[in-house]
């Protein structure tokens, strides 16, 4: 009788729980291009986080490549197929932009500014055609890294003119090591190495203030020029690399110095992990430049979700990755890499205790120092030109490198080229 | 009794061969003759971004790519890299095959060991040749220079001459297998009384090799031959993942370089005009390699 009394409590239970409408839940799909297995895991513990905390929400992440990412992303907008958060940086939203009707998130930013205040820089280059078109997520800059004893040793400061660094890289080159490891593959990461040393001779600007090109001009000629003498300092297979080839050269002490954004993760974990004998600095700059720059730009999330439900989603999402406490953690899914990009972000507890940046502290605040001297080619003063994009695309500043340094063109004549080419790109 | 045949009457045949040709065919249609249509309406609209639409541009994609060093460019290395790996693929294949052909302790393990390196995925070679190539860690640097070939670390990838002679080497390296296996299949066709009167004739290895194995193998080449040029035409992966086409459009094949005119520089319609025409050369190509390389029938 007692048995029979539970089974029919448990029936109704039963009845009552299943009448009830199940709990709708949107889901919400990430493309980033933040790959090393490390980076995905503290992505995902935010977003299961998120997930526990949101259980109408669910997200996912599909990490991806930046050598596919610029083909991939128009052909799943075009199929129906895209993210609906989609991590970019300036000149790639540019390309989004052009590929599909995005619409603009200046109002979310509004609100995100109120709470956690933007710095205005890492704004700017998404701001444009009267909108705003992605949230800024983190900061990165161009650094040059070096091993402090094997400059002590070779009796060799560090260098800060052009002169002074190719002496050093000479010097440095010996017994198998190399004194400067810089690419030559036509990729995103030989653009940025290659503008980091245009920038430092006051070619900055690709485009004049009325968008035509001046690219093909002498200090961009001299910049060429110097990169092909001290490429012949660089390693033998550079020609190939990208950012992970460089750390790995820097870590096994093959590459006395680089130019990257961090060393620091792989530094710690392969390269021995002695703090004291890791050194970072401006990139050099020409002997008649009086100060260093480098290249830097804010990533940030586009929302290319049309979907009322999904949109307001991904903006929770993005909002609760920008909380101070969430953000340190996000930030440091590379630590010493991504910097903050929002004001309470900076003086996150989270970021600040993470254990690798307590032990790199002085790097990671000469890092913050560099990015403040930062441009991005396209984004320069005051402008933002969308015509960047395709030529970003094609990786132009990169293609004109390899005809100096490995088919050894003249300089002006590959610059010339190249302006022909960035022509071409943008009809 | 004699068994009943499975369909008695040429109606009742030709209906089950229709209906085993329907489905192929269809497949066919479908993944084939789809597609190239729709590459040749889109080599003729000028369409930027994939999925976006375009004007009727007539033939001017057609021109404009024509008209371009850098498709003559990458048709160029195309027939290098073709032609490169015939040539080795040919030569380590056959050496292997003879090898193979032969009886000694071990053969059964040698012919399974040997298509290791064919079922590898692309992925993995690459990163394997990556490794081993590397001149900051890898392990053939070292070694040449131990035995005095180099003095110093060299790059494998470092100039356009050196990346496709390794590109070419590690495909080789990855295909020949397969290619051996077929001339093994080939070789072992040959009737052995043959060798063994042409013995008894006095011919010896070299002879036997001239006067038997080579003429006997045609067939099987030919095929090997004609399947070969069009496969290697038409590889992207290994190239991709190791170059990319480069260095300085070192190792820009055909296929590298209609995937970069689609979707890096964004020009669908060239890029379909491009294959169209890389299409049309390689039908081309195939039907002169079957018509000059097929036994000719000998004039009675």
């Amino acid at each position: 009788m007692r048995f029979k009394g539970h089974a029919l409590a448990g029936a109704l239970a039963l009845t009552v729980f299943g009448a009830l409408p199940a709990l709708a839940v949107t889901d919400v799909k990430i493309w980033h291009m933040e790959q090393p297995p490390h980076r995905v895991q503290r992505v995902q513990e935010l977003i299961d986080a998120f997930n526990a905390a949101n259980p109408d929400i669910k997200v996912s992440q599909e990490p991806q490549s930046w050598g596919e990412v610029y083909a991939k992303v128009p052909a799943a907008m075009a199929a129906g197929n895209a993210p609906d958060i989609l991590f970019a940086i300036p000149d790639f939203t540019t390309v989004i932009r052009k590929a599909g009707q995005l619409d603009s998130v200046a109002d979310f930013v509004k609100e995100l500014d109120a709470q956690h205040h933007f710095i205005p820089a890492t704004v700017e280059p998404y701001s444009y055609d009267g909108g705003v078109w992605a949230v800024p997520l983190y900061n990165m800059s161009l650094n040059f890294w070096y091993h402090k004893k094997m400059f002590a040793d070779a009796g060799i400061a560090v260098p800060t003119t052009w002169s002074e660094w190719k002496a050093a890289a000479e010097k440095l080159s010996k017994d198998g090591v190399v004194g400067v490891g810089l690419p030559a593959n036509k990729q995103l990461y030989t653009d940025q190495t290659t503008y980091a040393v245009m920038v430092n001779n006051g070619a900055s600007e690709l485009f004049n203030a009325d968008g035509t090109l001046r690219f093909d001009n002498p200090k961009t000629v001299e910049s060429y020029a110097f990169y092909k003498d001290l490429y012949k300092f660089s390693s033998p297979d550079a020609a190939n690399w990208t950012w992970g080839e460089a750390e790995a050269c820097f870590a096994s002490e093959t590459c006395a110095s680089i130019l990257q954004f961090s060393v620091i993760s792989t530094y710690d974990q392969q390269g021995g992990g002695d703090a004291a004998d890791l050194g970072v600095a401006a990139v050099p700059h020409a002997d008649g430049e009086k100060n260093s720059s480098t290249i830097a730009y804010s990533n940030a999330a586009i929302i290319l979700a049309k979907d009322a439900a999904k949109r307001d989603a991904a903006k929770k999402f993005i909002a609760f990755l920008l909380e101070p406490e969430n953000y340190g953690k996000f930030l440091n899914m590379e630590p010493g890499l991504f910097l903050p990009v929002t004001t309470d972000g900076a003086k996150s507890e989270t970021f600040w205790s993470d254990p690798l940046v307590v032990k790199y502290k002085p790097q990671v605040e000469q890092m913050i120092a560099n990015s403040h001297a930062g441009m991005l080619f396209g984004f320069t003063g005051g402008h933002v030109f969308p015509a960047i994009g395709p030529i970003s695309a094609q990786n132009i500043l990169a293609e004109t490198l390899q005809k100096v340094v490995i088919s050894g063109e003249d300089p002006a004549a590959a610059v010339k080229a190249g302006q022909a080419q960035m022509i071409e790109a943008t009809k | 009794m004699a068994s009943k045949p499975i369909s008695s009457g040429r109606g009742g045949d030709g209906r089950i061969a229709f209906l085993l040709l329907v489905v192929p065919l269809g497949l066919l249609a479908a993944t084939l003759i789809v597609p190239m249509v729709s590459a040749i309406t889109i080599s003729l609209r000028d369409i930027r971004v994939i999925g976006s639409d375009g004007p009727f541009a007539g033939l001017d994609n057609y021109a404009r790519v024509l008209g371009d060093g850098t498709f003559w460019h990458a048709l160029g290395i195309s027939v290098v890299w073709v032609v490169g790996n015939a040539v080795v693929q040919t030569i380590l294949a056959l050496t292997a095959a003879l090898v193979l052909n032969e009886k000694f302790p071990g053969v059964r393990v040698a012919r399974v060991w040997i298509i290791l390196t064919w079922i590898i995925p692309t992925v993995v070679v690459v990163i394997i040749w990556r490794w081993l190539l590397s001149p900051s860690g890898g392990m053939v640097n070292p070694l040449l220079i131990q035995l005095g070939i180099i003095d110093r670390p060299m790059g494998f990838f470092a100039s356009g001459p050196a990346a496709m002679t390794s590109l070419i080497l590690i495909n080789s390296w990855r295909w020949f297998p397969f290619v051996a296996i077929m001339l093994l299949a080939g070789l072992q066709r040959i009737p052995n009384d043959i060798y063994e009167a042409a013995a008894v004739d006095g011919a010896g290895a070299i002879a036997r090799f001239r006067a038997i194995t080579w003429p006997l193998l045609q067939p099987t080449l030919l095929v090997l031959t004609v399947m070969g040029t069009l496969l290697s035409f038409n590889v992207f992966d290994i190239i991709w993942l190791l170059t990319a086409g480069g260095p300085a459009g070192g190792t820009e094949t055909l296929p590298v370089l209609i995937y970069e005119t689609a979707f890096k520089a964004y020009r669908m319609g060239d890029a379909a005009a491009m294959s169209v025409v890389a299409s049309v050369l390689m039908i081309g190509l195939a039907l002169v390699l079957l018509d000059r390389l097929a036994p000719k029938e000998t004039a009675r």
